[in-house]
Formats: structure tokens, C-alpha cells, sequence
């Protein structure tokens, strides 16, 4: 629709929010490692010859394939489970409830458990089994962590796509002559193979961008380059050695990036699973008893180690030192409440500022893409998914490069931490917004339209009300980020805003490991309480779909 | 405030409107459309799907530009005017109800939006709820109703606003076979009480004869003919439209003679006399009309009487429908539809008799004569 008086105004407004705050900082970035009074690669050509960068390059693409691997594995085995196992209802509940911790947990969770469960004196690994020589740092240890961590966004992801393949096909497969493996084999999985590999790619990238757990578990024997990055500014004080880090990390995550699009645009045309409606109701029958008990065990192993790990930040937080002093104690609490409170009220606020006006911007931009057109439309919808795709640490150091002097020096402050959140985490509002109004026949707006109101009024008398599932959707996952994020805003914490992740990692790296799990629980309990509100509003809403707390975060 | 006459007259001068898919060669979705809608006249456009009737309503009404040519309402010319600023109502055949909001809220929806007084809206939307059949269902949600029920509401919140044009959409295609004749009589009588200008989509013909003062029949983007039904049915300007309007035996002819305002043509092995078309010159080929009804079956086939023309035929199929019976009957190398009513009275011949078709020359018309 042409001549329209607001349109214009909006998409160059979310264009300019856009241009600032997420192609500036990137474009300073790349400035900054290519150009040296003049265009020069010697800050990429330094990293080549230095041993630990490429190591660095080298470990991190293989740690990525490996926790792509083992977490999709994971994953498809925690699908299978609760799709295709016909389990009673409360089971796939409780397994969804415990496969939701760690999509929810402050990052170091898992690599703090891991110490204590597996470490040197670790509880199961050396008081349990007496083993001395386990040596939980390095590969090993980071590959475990990680895929604990991140198993589920692969499971989250597979339980749609297996939930979509209709069991009216395996049961003609049957009816064929088929037997169960062959069916298994030659329409199940095939059927789930662009998911399959749209998981791995999403887990992958994952691992990819995680700075957390190779900071605690990778050592100095196994660096990558999220921490090499963090680690080269912090330390070193080299902000171009940083930025051409952040290079490097760049092209892997971008291809990364690019494959993970590629499968989920091509998953729309090529297998047609999702039909409407499906056909008579049938008991799977692909997973035969033993196969049922065998992945239960898998499954219930990895329940069990993910529980164990959550009661063992738990317990170390309420004795005096695990392992050493278990003694109860309520110190590391009374110093969070104490010390500690002004990071837990400046992370809440900057939480509470984050959600509404991420999932305003959400929704624009989620409108502006799916229901107008305008030139430029496909650019800006790029655009605006940069930052969300790219590891936080490239995000941070680039904001530290573009806002750390004049003319727009907000390093340090609430409104880079906010700006950085809402540019980084409104993705999934976006998405929310999208598929809620691809429900909602445009004729709606028409009508609204029709009767004499402006878009402006129509977005805000229709619009607005209709996607409200998806402006709750867009909240949840904003303060869940917001309370738990680190890698791109640890670059960007000052002692006048400080936040609850990184009081954490000061714990750790401080040995004061309760004190760390003392936040850790309290974030954790904030978070749940969160996810449980929003699903609960979600069924007063009646949107069913995005009412799981699991679809707010998959991807 | 109901009744006062308000229309206003819509124009509609060479619109024309191309759209181009991704890929695909331009779509010439209506093409030099000219057209009036007197005030508080209802015109349908009418056509089978694709014809273009959607389009030159979504131009009317704001949803989509024309390409070319202009559309006024009143004396104003709207055809760049964005929809809030025109003064529509448009029943969506969807309904398009804001399911967000109640039966109320709906209908409150345009006075809301024209920022009326809280007391003024009450006393509008009760008005017209009360007008559509709908008193009591203020607090409802849509998804609480019937089809007949949002459809009734989908009205109501279109006429509330007392806009000068009113928009359907095939608005009861959602409906079924025996709601749709009860709303189409609502609709017509609303309409007719309202005086408000209205321009009506259909591909139901029985339906655009039932409610329409004009009919405007479109085929491929342009506008066929635009007459009252009755002009419709007995002189159509093309096959297209005899075949659309009603159902027809068009049988193929030519000119045997002009004779001052008479010409005589040929009907199978005779010759009859029909008046004189513009243009016509003898020898020429042409198509005649012969509506099923206006053919009669007789015993005799050799005699005709003053005025008519009896052909034999051989009865090939047979089709009881209560008060009529529908035959088919080979005449030559064609077969004929003809249309039998009471036949009760008159009785019914069997498959495979041999009868006598007469046709009665005042019945005949001529393909695009005036009628």
C-alpha cells in the first residue's frame, strides 16, 4: 500500500536502531583489524603466527563438530523418547522440566558442576569411584560441559520435526512389509534429516560462541577463540589482536549461520510433513520395547548427571566449602544479599528495562518484515538478525570498539547494556510475532483498515492485542538473556552497572566457588519463576503453540 | 438516522489494473473498467473466479491501486486515497472479525476510531445490532457465533459507520445453501433500507439476480455487460454472458432476409421472423438464444402453429426435479436442454421417444441484438 504516513517513518526508524547498533559496530570492527593508516593484514597475519591463535581456530571448529555430534545424538535420543515412545504424559513432562535447566541456567553452571562432580576431588569421581587421575579440564572436559549444556536446544528442535512426521506413514511403510528398523531407518529418519542437520548447526554454533565453560574448563592447554579474544583484550590490552580474533571467529560462525538458514528454508519445500490435519490417530510403533528400554537408560543417565550437577550447586552453596567443609552454611547467601545485592538489582533492572522495549521492538520489526512491503525489506530483516547470530563475544568486542570513546562513549552504562540485550535477544519476539500473524488473515487489518484507522491506529488497536503471545514470548526470552547472558556484555560492565553473571565468574576465578553457586541458584530460581509465570499467562492467552517455555528458547 | 438517503454515486472511468508475480508474465487482472453506481443503488459484480470482479471491489474500496484510470465517489476523486480516508464499509467474505474483541467492541470499532462520545457509541451500536437481528449479543466473542451469526455482526460494524459506500465481498460463499437465500434477503432488504450505495461480489448468479437493482457480469478483467437481470437474460450481448446468466441453447444461424425493422433467419430447416439487428446483412452467421424454458415438447412433429417452428427430436436423457423435468434432446447433429414445468399436469415423456421441439419465434432472440 502506497502513500502510507507511517510506514515510512517506522521502517526508517528500525533501519537507523539497526544501522547504529548493529552495522556500525561491526563495520568499526572490521576497520579496526583491516585498516592501519591504511588497509594492512598484519593483525591476521600475527594470529597465524602465533602458536596458541591457531590453535585456538583449530580447537574451536573441532570442539564445534564434536558438541554439533554429540548434543544432536543426544538430543535425537531425547526426541525419539518423548515423541515416539508413547511414554505417559507426566514422564515427557518431567523430562521436558529437567532438559529446561540448563537451556535456563547462568553460563559456568555446567563447568562448576562438572569440578566439583568430576573434578580432581571431584564427588563422583573421586569419592564415588576413586579415581585420582581424572582430568576433567582441557577437551574432555569443555566437550562434556558443553553438550550437557546444550543438548537440549538439539532435543527442543527434533521433538518438532519428529512430532510432524505423521505415524499414518510408518504404519503404510508397515503395512509394505517393512520391519521396524527398515521403517525407522527409511522414512523416520530420512524424514527428520533436514531437521537433523538443522540441529547439529544450531548446537554447533552454540558451542561455537561459548566463552563461558573454556574459560573454567578449557585451560590454558586448550584455548579457543571466544576466550583467546576475551583474553587478548582483558589481559593484554590488545584491542586490534582482539578484533582480528573476533575475525576469525566471524567465518566460521557465519557459514555456520548460512548452512543453518539454508536448512530451514529448504525444510519448508522439500518434505512436506506438516499437513494440516493428520490422519487418524494411530499408535507409533516404529521403537520396539528394546530399543524403548535402551535409550531410557541413555536418557536416564544423562537426567541423572544433569540433576546431580544442579543439587551439587545447589549443596555448594549452602555449606561452607564443598568437599573441603560441609558444614551448612548460609555465608555465601547472606554475602549475595550483602555485597553482592547491587549486581542482582542491576541485573534485574536492566532485565525489566530490557522487555518491554525489546519486545516493542520485536513486534515492529516482526510486523514490519511479515506485513509490509517496502524496499529493502529482506536487507533489514539480515540486518537486524546479525547480532543474535553471531557469537556475543564479536558483539561485545565490537561494541567495545564502536561506543568506548566520543562521539558515543556508552560503554559502562545501563543503556549499552540494554541496547546490546534488545538487539541481541529480540529474535525470538520476532519470530513469535511472525508466526502469530501468519495465522491472522490479513484481511483482519483490512477490515480495521476499512473502518477509517491509520496503520498506526491498527497496529495498535489490532495488531498489538493479536500478537500478544508473542510480545510475552519476546519478554520471557529477553529477561531470561538479560539474567544469564555474559559473553558480549562482560566487555561492556563498569563498576557503576555490574551484573549477576559476571559477579559469578569473579566468584570462580576467585576460587569462592559457593559464592558462585550462591547466584547461580538465585538466578536459576528468578529465571524458573519467570518461565513458569509466562506459561502460565501464555494458557490464559489461549496460544497454545508458543506456550511451551521450551518454544521460547529453541533456537 | 437510518433512512436518509446518503448515497453517493460511484464512478469508476478506464480502471485498469496489471499484477506482476515474481517470475510470471504481468497478470491483466481488470482491464478498462468503466462503470456508475447510482446513489443507493446496488450493482454486483458478477463473474466466475479470476474475472476480476475481487479486484475492481479492492480498488474501490482502497486495498489495492489502479493502474490506470480514475474512481470517484461522489464528486471526489479517490483513486489514490488511502482506505481510512474513504468513507467505506466493506464486509469481508471471511467476515473478518477482530477476534480479540467482543461483538460490541466490534461494531464500536469505527465509531472509536472517529473518536465519538462513549454515549453515542452505546446508542449506535445497540441501534444497529437491533437492526441486523443481533439485540443481546453485545458481550460475545466471534468465535462464539454462528456463520449467520458473524455475518450479521460482520454487517452491522460496516453500516454503523454510515459510510457512503457499502462493499461485499461475496459475503455468504461461507454460508450454507439455506442460510445464504434468508441473508441474501436480509442483506437486500438492509440494503434497500439503508439507501446506501452498494457494490455487491458474486460468482452466484441466482444470487445476483435475487439482490441486485443492476448486474455488472465481468469476464477476463473487462466488463462484459452491465443491465438489470431481466435485460440480462433476455438480451445478452455475448455467448459468455447468455451462457453465465441462466442456462442456454445457442444455436448457430444466418441472415435469410431484412425487411424493414424484421429480419428473417434461419432455425434448423425454417425460417423466422425476429426484429431487425444494427449491422446485420443478409447471409451473415449468427448465434440465437433459446432459453430451455421457452422450447416446448410436443406429440406432433409436423404441425406447427402461427409463429412457431416444430423440429423432430429423439428424447436422450431425462431428469425429474420435482416441479419440472429437464430433457435432452438430440435435434440433429446438437442436443438440446429443455426445461418442462408442472410435470404433474403435463406429464412426462420417456427416454428415447421421438417428439416434435417447438419454439415460439417471440422467444428467440439474437446473439447481441437490442433487447
Amino acid at each position: 500500500m502506497r502513500r502510507d504516513p507511517v510506514l515510512a517513518p517506522a521502517v526508517l526508524l528500525v533501519w537507523g536502531a539497526v544501522g547504529l547498533f548493529v552495522l556500525y559496530p561491526l563495520g568499526r570492527l572490521l576497520v579496526l583489524t583491516f585498516w592501519n593508516a591504511g588497509p594492512s593484514l598484519d593483525a591476521v597475519r600475527g594470529l597465524v603466527g602465533d602458536w596458541t591463535h591457531r590453535a585456538a581456530l583449530i580447537n574451536s571448529l573441532v570442539l564445534a563438530a564434536l558438541v554439533g555430534v554429540a548434543g544432536t545424538a543426544l538430543g535425537l535420543g531425547f526426541a525419539l523418547l518423548a515423541v515416539r515412545a508413547n511414554l505417559p504424559r507426566w514422564l515427557t513432562r518431567a523430562l521436558d522440566a529437567v532438559v529446561l535447566l540448563p537451556l535456563i541456567s547462568p553460563p559456568f553452571t555446567a563447568a562448576i558442576a562438572l569440578i566439583f562432580a568430576l573434578g580432581p576431588r571431584g564427588l563422583i569421581s573421586y569419592h564415588v569411584f576413586g579415581l585420582t587421575r581424572v582430568n576433567i579440564y582441557g577437551l574432555s572436559g569443555t566437550l562434556l560441559s558443553e553438550t550437557l549444556t546444550y543438548f537440549p536446544i538439539a532435543y527442543l528442535t527434533l521433538k518438532a520435526v519428529l512430532a510432524n512426521v505423521d505415524p499414518n506413514l510408518e504404519d503404510s511403510a508397515f503395512s509394505l512389509g517393512a520391519r521396524r528398523w527398515r521403517v525407522f531407518r527409511t522414512v523416520t529418519l530420512r524424514l527428520a534429516t533436514p531437521g537433523l542437520a538443522n540441529a547439529f548447526l544450531l548446537v554447533s554454533a552454540a558451542s561455537l560462541a561459548d566463552f563461558a565453560t573454556p574459560l573454567i574448563l578449557g585451560g590454558t592447554k586448550f584455548p579457543v577463540l571466544p576466550t583467546q579474544a576475551f583474553l587478548q583484550i582483558t589481559g593484554l590490552y590488545d584491542m586490534r589482536g582482539g578484533a582480528a580474533l573476533c575475525f576469525l571467529l566471524l567465518i566460521p560462525a557465519l557459514a555456520v549461520f548460512a548452512g543453518q538458514r539454508w536448512f530451514t528454508e529448504r525444510r519448508a519445500g522439500s518434505f512436506v510433513t506438516v499437513t494440516g490435519k493428520v490422519g487418524a490417530a494411530t499408535r507409533v510403533k516404529t521403537l520396539s520395547r528394546t530399543a524403548v528400554v535402551a535409550l531410557a537408560l541413555v536418557c536416564g543417565v544423562i537426567v541423572a548427571l544433569v540433576l546431580v550437577c544442579y543439587l551439587l550447586i545447589f549443596a555448594a552453596s549452602i555449606v561452607r566449602g564443598l568437599g573441603a567443609d560441609n558444614r551448612l552454611s548460609l555465608a555465601h547467601y547472606a554475602h549475595v544479599f550483602s555485597g553482592g545485592l547491587k549486581a542482582v538489582r542491576d541485573t534485574l533492572v536492566i532485565a525489566v528495562i530490557c522487555m518491554p522495549v525489546g519486545a516493542l521492538f520485536a513486534v515492529v520489526l516482526g510486523f514490519l518484515v511479515s506485513r509490509t512491503r517496502f524496499p529493502g525489506r529482506r536487507t533489514l530483516e539480515f540486518a537486524a538478525m546479525m547480532n543474535y547470530a553471531l557469537p556475543g563475544t564479536i558483539v561485545g568486542i565490537a561494541y567495545l570498539v564502536a561506543f568506548n570513546d566520543a562521539p558515543l562513549a556508552l560503554t559502562g552504562t545501563a543503556f549499552i547494556l540494554v541496547v546490546c540485550y534488545v538487539f541481541r535477544y529480540s529474535l525470538a519476539g520476532t519470530r513469535a510475532t511472525s508466526a502469530v500473524l501468519a495465522q491472522i488473515d490479513p484481511s483482519i487489518e483490512e477490515a480495521s483498515a476499512s473502518l477509517g484507522a491509520r496503520r498506526d491506529v491498527t497496529f495498535r488497536r489490532v495488531v498489538l492485542p493479536l500478537v500478544r503471545p508473542a510480545l510475552l514470548a519476546g519478554m520471557t526470552v529477553l529477561f531470561i538473556r538479560a539474567m544469564t547472558a555474559i559473553s558480549a556484555t562482560i566487555f561492556l560492565v563498569s563498576l557503576s552497572w555490574s551484573l549477576v553473571t559476571v559477579r559469578i565468574l569473579e566468584g570462580i576465578t576467585n576460587l569462592e566457588l559457593g559464592q558462585a553457586s550462591a547466584f547461580s541458584v538465585l538466578v536459576i530460581l528468578l529465571v524458573y519463576a519467570a518461565v513458569v509465570v509466562a506459561s502460565l499467562a501464555m494458557r490464559r492467552l489461549n496460544a497454545g503453540s508458543l506456550g511451551q517455555a521450551g518454544t521460547l528458547l529453541g533456537g | 438516522m437510518m433512512t436518509a438517503e446518503r448515497g453517493k454515486r460511484l464512478t469508476l472511468e478506464h480502471v485498469s489494473k496489471r499484477f506482476q508475480r515474481e517470475g510470471q508474465a504481468a497478470v491483466e487482472a481488470v482491464n478498462d473498467v468503466s462503470l456508475t453506481v447510482e446513489p443507493g443503488e446496488l450493482v454486483t459484480l458478477l463473474g466466475p473466479s479470476g474475472c476480476g470482479k475481487t479486484t475492481t471491489l479492492r480498488m474501490v474500496a482502497g486495498f489495492e491501486q489502479p493502474d490506470a484510470g480514475r474512481i470517484s465517489i461522489g464528486d471526489d476523486d479517490v483513486t489514490t486515497l488511502m482506505v481510512y480516508r474513504r468513507s467505506i464499509g466493506f464486509v469481508f467474505q471471511n467476515y473478518a472479525l477482530f477476534p480479540h474483541l467482543t461483538v460490541f467492541e466490534n461494531v464500536a470499532y469505527g465509531l472509536r476510531v472517529r473518536r465519538l462520545s462513549e454515549s453515542a457509541i452505546r446508542a449506535r451500536v445497540r441501534q444497529v445490532l437491533e437492526l441486523v437481528g443481533l439485540p443481546g449479543y453485545e458481550r460475545r466473542f466471534p468465535n462464539q457465533l454462528s456463520g449467520g451469526e458473524q455475518q450479521r455482526v460482520a454487517v452491522a460494524r460496516a453500516v454503523v459507520v454510515e459510510p457512503q459506500l457499502l462493499l461485499f465481498d461475496e459475503p455468504l460463499s461461507n454460508l450454507d445453501a439455506k442460510l445464504r437465500v434468508q441473508m441474501r434477503a436480509e442483506l437486500s432488504r438492509l440494503q434497500r433500507q439503508l439507501a446506501i450505495t452498494t457494490v455487491y461480489v458474486t460468482h452466484d448468479q441466482e444470487e445476483a439476480m435475487a439482490i441486485s437493482d443492476r448486474i455488472a457480469v465481468m469476464h477476463r478483467g473487462a466488463l462484459a455487460q452491465l443491465g438489470t437481470a431481466e435485460e440480462l437474460y433476455r438480451a445478452p450481448r455475448s455467448a459468455f454472458v447468455a451462457q453465465f446468466i441462466g442456462r442456454v441453447n445457442l444455436v448457430e444461424s444466418r441472415v435469410l432476409g431484412i425487411t424493414g425493422g424484421r429480419m428473417a433467419v434461419a432455425l434448423w430447416d425454417s425460417s423466422l421472423g425476429v426484429p431487425a439487428g444494427a449491422g446485420y446483412a443478409v447471409g451473415q452467421r449468427l448465434s440465437l438464444v433459446l432459453r430451455p424454458e421457452s422450447l416446448t415438447l410436443v406429440t406432433d412433429s409436423t404441425k406447427a402453429g402461427e409463429g412457431e417452428v416444430v423440429v423432430p427430436g429423439v428424447v436422450r436423457n431425462r431428469t425429474f426435479l420435482g416441479e419440472k423435468v429437464e430433457y435432452a434432446v438430440e435435434v440433429g447433429a446438437a442436443v438440446l436442454q429443455i426445461v418442462s414445468y408442472d410435470p404433474t399436469r403435463r406429464g412426462v415423456i420417456d427416454v428415447g421417444a421421438r417428439v416434435g421441439v417447438a419454439c415460439d419465434a417471440a422467444a428467440v432472440r439474437v446473439l447481441g441484438a437490442a433487447p
